[in-house]
């Protein structure tokens, strides 16, 4: 009972920020909607007993992305676009599309709506650690290096040079 | 020394070889002498193989054999292995064939000495001699009809090599090229006559064809075809009708080679032939009258054709054509003792006619009779040798001519003594009127027993022998004498009104006689046909089948070429073209899918066939498969709807 | 609350992401779109974590390097939204054309 409504509740506050993200004007309010909806996914992760998960969802979606995601709406500074609309003219097809996947989607899942749990969940961030330092720790390592990459290429396209100038 | 007759016909050939092959040309080379020496010898081994024979001290027959070479053949539906040998023959045709060959060989080569003095090919002159003697001497002494054959085209090419001796005159090649293809015309014969042989018998051997005769197993009509063949290749070698046209003209040669070969050897060649195959005539009639008859009829034309000619060697040359007649048409009345000795007498006097006029050539320097006269007293040797042939060949009593000729006559006589006048009235002609002589043995009882044949065992002559009258023999005398009398006087002196005269009246008869019964121009005429048979088989290969055929083929695949030249081109490669072209236009529409530059259309474009795949992988049941293909063709016709200008 | 729901409720997810990733005009929301369509992945990989394998943890290790490596593509796509943006001083989608053609 407590978990059903966990479930619906953690849901309803996912599913209500994704519609705000993707259906909102004003980029900023979409972007807070963004948060919201990560928080909602960070409590079905608590559903699912996935505690490491809950918290680094929390730590670096909530906390990380989408505040850096506000961060660069407002440096973009477009809050003069309020009247114009920000869904384009494909919205149709796009309906259409995604009215075709949620088709063959709900009909995979459907088969699994018998499954239940096999046994009460258990702290799983022991066992994470050990598995990333252990089997898993080529990929570790190697995302490591993306991050690095990935830090590398922020820094590049985002600077000025000494004239004022942006790199290209 | 029978051991070594096998030489006989080889040492000439190597003496032949080594004249040709050993030094130049050179008046003085001492060349021409080891042919005379190497025919000498052959000449003293012949005399004691002959000698030996006629005192019994040599058994005859004598045949040895070497190994040639074996194939497998079938004979009379059998098979069997043959193997062909090559061998020699020695009988008493054999033993005196070979006298005769080889004497008159040494004789002329002695007298070549001084005829051909001074000529620029006289060393060549005794290597064909000698290759003549060679060649005439296998033909002998062979015992396999194919090696004779060979023989028989060797002394063929001997005698157009001779004849045509000197070139530098137009007239020598023209006859020799005439002697040699009138011979191949009758060697025609032979050799089909020989290929019959085989078929019927299985061998070449004339011993083995011999005992196959005699045990029956001939038929008349194989034995009358081969006879015929045999009688064709006869008479293209020995000048009988209607192949005596060559003879005359080969007198183009010099006169030692005619008194050799086309008076005494190779002319009797054909005759020696029909000896030797004398028992495949024996088992037929036809064959053997056919055999008579023409030797009847040679005898006759060539003795008329003889009157009107004024050339001492063409008058020669008729004489000998019609004496072959005379000897084949002992050899076809069963007279073949008979034939053979006159070939033996025939030789001698015939080489000596030749030789003296060759004399009396030499000395006037002119071949035409009417010149020649009142000689006997610058040249004594030469008239008294004269006249010996002169009374040999004419018959007289006591000359070796006599005594052949009266026995050819008695053999006709029995032969034919149903009815004599188609055959002896002829005979008595022609003995009037030809004139040759040497001198020889004169028993002719001796002769027969030397040369006879072994008549078959049951095959007998069906005739009885009816001897001839005691008065054949004087008729023949006078009207010999009678001849002798008219020549004189027509012809002695140094006019000849009377003869211009007789041949005025008679005019239509000596022009045939002088055209010599148009037989040249008939074989010429017959020449010219096989030339336009010739010409139309070409046309017709040319024309028809080369442009009909050939080429037609040529032009059908040509069109069949166009056709899938055709085919390939609008079919195959536009096939190719409209594929490459549909890729093209594909990729062109596909470009507008990208014409605008937007990405997310792209992505709207990949979602869209994502979504579509992942129905499909779904467990299809019917109406979920049609309504998500449906849902999938209505996003792709938002999709086109959406795309306003922008 | 059996699997069915846990992958009921990414499905949800997943459609709204691609339906923001396809329609909005900013560039930013369409990379907000594509963080909704990351954490309906991996709300899948530990629902089915938890109720098809609850003795391993591979799938939420999975779901940490998702995690992780999304937010290396946040800041390098953002980077370069910051980039173009200084360049033609639009934030839309449709304006980037130069793929046209």
């Amino acid at each position: 009972m407590i978990e059903a409504i966990a479930f619906y509740s953690m849901a309803a506050v996912a599913l209500l920020g994704a519609l705000l993200v993707v259906s909102l004007r004003n980029t900023v309010h979409s972007s807070l909607a963004l948060g919201l909806s990560l928080a909602g996914v960070a409590g079905i992760f608590a559903n699912l007993g996935a505690d490491f998960l809950f918290a680094g969802q929390l730590l670096i979606y909530v906390g990380g992305i989408a505040i850096i995601i506000v961060f660069v709406v407002m440096l973009l500074g477009r809050t003069s676009d309020l009247h114009l609309r920000q869904v384009n003219q494909q919205w149709g097809a796009a309906l259409l599309v995604c009215a075709m996947t949620g088709v063959s989607l709900w009909r995979l899942a459907r088969g699994y709506l018998g499954v239940r749990a096999a046994a009460p969940a258990a702290p799983t961030t022991r066992a994470i650690g050990l598995l990333m330092l252990g089997d898993y720790a080529v990929p570790f390592e190697l995302v490591t290096l993306v991050l690095v990459a990935a830090l590398l290429g922020a820094i590049f396209f985002s600077r000025k040079s000494a004239d004022g100038e942006v790199p290209s | 020394m029978l051991q070594h007759v096998y030489l006989i016909p080889l040492i000439p050939l190597a003496a032949s070889l080594l004249i040709l092959l050993g030094a130049k040309e050179d008046p003085r080379s001492p060349m021409p002498f080891l042919g005379i020496a190497a025919t000498g010898w052959c000449l003293l081994q012949s005399i004691a193989i002959f000698y030996g024979a006629a005192t019994g001290a040599l058994s005859l027959p004598y045949a040895a054999d070497w190994s040639w070479f074996t194939f497998g053949a079938t004979a009379g539906g059998k098979p069997f292995l043959y193997d062909m040998p090559v061998g020699v023959l020695i009988d008493g045709s054999a033993a005196v064939m070979l006298v005769v060959v080889t004497l008159v060989s040494f004789l002329v080569q002695v007298y070549s000495l001084s005829y051909m003095r001074g000529d620029p090919r006289f060393k060549r002159y005794y290597a064909y001699l000698s290759f003549f003697t060679a060649s005439m001497l296998g033909l002998v002494v062979s015992s396999n009809l194919l090696v004779t054959f060979c023989c028989w085209e060797l002394v063929g090419f001997s005698s157009y090599i001779l004849i045509g001796f000197w070139f530098e005159r137009p007239e020598p090649p023209y006859a020799a090229k005439k002697a040699f293809i009138t011979t191949k015309l009758g060697d025609l014969g032979l050799y089909l006559a020989l290929l019959l042989i085989f078929c019927q018998v299985g061998s070449f051997q004339i011993p083995q064809i011999r005992e196959y005769v005699a045990r029956g197993f001939m038929p008349a009509a194989a034995a009358t075809a081969i006879g015929l063949g045999i009688l064709c290749g006869a008479a293209g070698k020995s000048a009988q009708f209607p192949l005596f046209i060559w003879l005359p003209d080969a007198m183009e040669g010099p006169t030692p080679v005619s008194a050799l070969i086309h008076a005494a050897t190779m002319v009797a060649a054909g005759i020696y032939l029909v000896a030797k195959c004398y028992f495949i005539f024996a088992v037929s009639p036809v064959a053997m009258e056919t055999v008579a008859w023409t030797g009847a009829i040679t005898a006759l034309l060539a003795a008329t054709m003889a009157v009107v000619s004024y050339d001492i060697k063409r008058v020669l040359a008729f004489s000998t054509v019609s004496q072959l007649g005379f000897m084949m048409c002992a050899l076809g009345s069963w007279g073949f003792s008979a034939g053979l000795f006159h070939l033996t007498t025939h030789a001698a006097f015939k080489a000596l006619l030749f030789l003296c006029a060759g004399s009396v050539i030499h000395a006037v320097h002119t071949n035409d009779m009417r010149q020649m006269g009142n000689l006997d007293k610058k040249m004594p040797i030469t008239f008294f040798a004269t006249l010996a042939g002169t009374f040999a060949i004419a018959g007289i009593p006591g000359f070796s001519g006599f005594f052949s000729k009266d026995m050819i006559l008695e053999k006709v006589f029995e032969h034919d003594h149903e009815s004599p006048w188609p055959m002896t009235v002829p005979l008595f002609v022609l003995m009037a009127l030809a004139a040759f002589s040497g001198w020889l043995l004169d028993r002719g009882e001796f002769f027969t027993r030397l040369v006879h044949f072994d008549a078959l065992p049951g095959l007998a002559p069906a005739h009885e022998a009816a001897h001839a009258p005691a008065y054949l023999t004087w008729y023949v005398t006078a009207a010999v004498f009678f001849a002798i009398y008219l020549a004189y006087r027509l012809y002695g002196g140094s006019n000849f009104r009377e003869a211009e005269s007789i041949k005025r009246r008679c005019a239509p008869v000596f022009n045939l006689l002088e055209r010599r019964y148009y037989l040249d121009e008939f074989f010429l005429a017959l020449v010219g046909l096989s030339d336009q048979a010739a010409r139309l088989a070409f046309w017709i290969d040319s024309e028809v089948v080369d442009r009909f055929f050939v080429d037609g083929w040529g032009l059908l695949m040509l069109a069949l070429a166009r056709l899938c030249h055709l085919f390939d081109d609008s079919i195959i490669d536009r096939s190719v073209d409209a594929t490459g072209g549909l890729s093209v236009s594909l990729g062109g529409t596909l470009r507008w899918i990208v014409r605008r530059g937007l990405v997310q259309e792209y992505l709207l474009w990949s979602a869209a066939v994502m979504s579509v795949l992942t129905l499909l992988t779904l467990p299809a049941q019917r109406y979920c498969l049609g309504a998500s293909v449906g849902l999938g063709l209505l996003a792709i016709l938002t999709l086109l709807l959406v795309r306003r200008p922008r | 609350m059996s699997l069915g729901h846990y992958l009921l409720l990414g499905a949800a997810l997943f459609i709204i992401g691609l339906f923001g990733a396809l329609t909005r005009r900013n560039v930013i929301g369409i990379l907000m779109s594509i963080e909704l369509m990351f954490n309906a992945a991996n709300i899948n990989l530990a629902a089915c974590n938890s109720y098809l394998h609850p003795a391993g943890v591979a799938g939420m290790t999975l779901a940490v390097f998702v995690i992780t490596v999304a937010a290396a593509e946040v800041v390098v796509g953002l980077a370069l939204v910051l980039a173009v943006y200084r360049n033609s001083a639009t934030a839309y989608v449709e304006d980037f054309s130069l793929l046209k053609g």
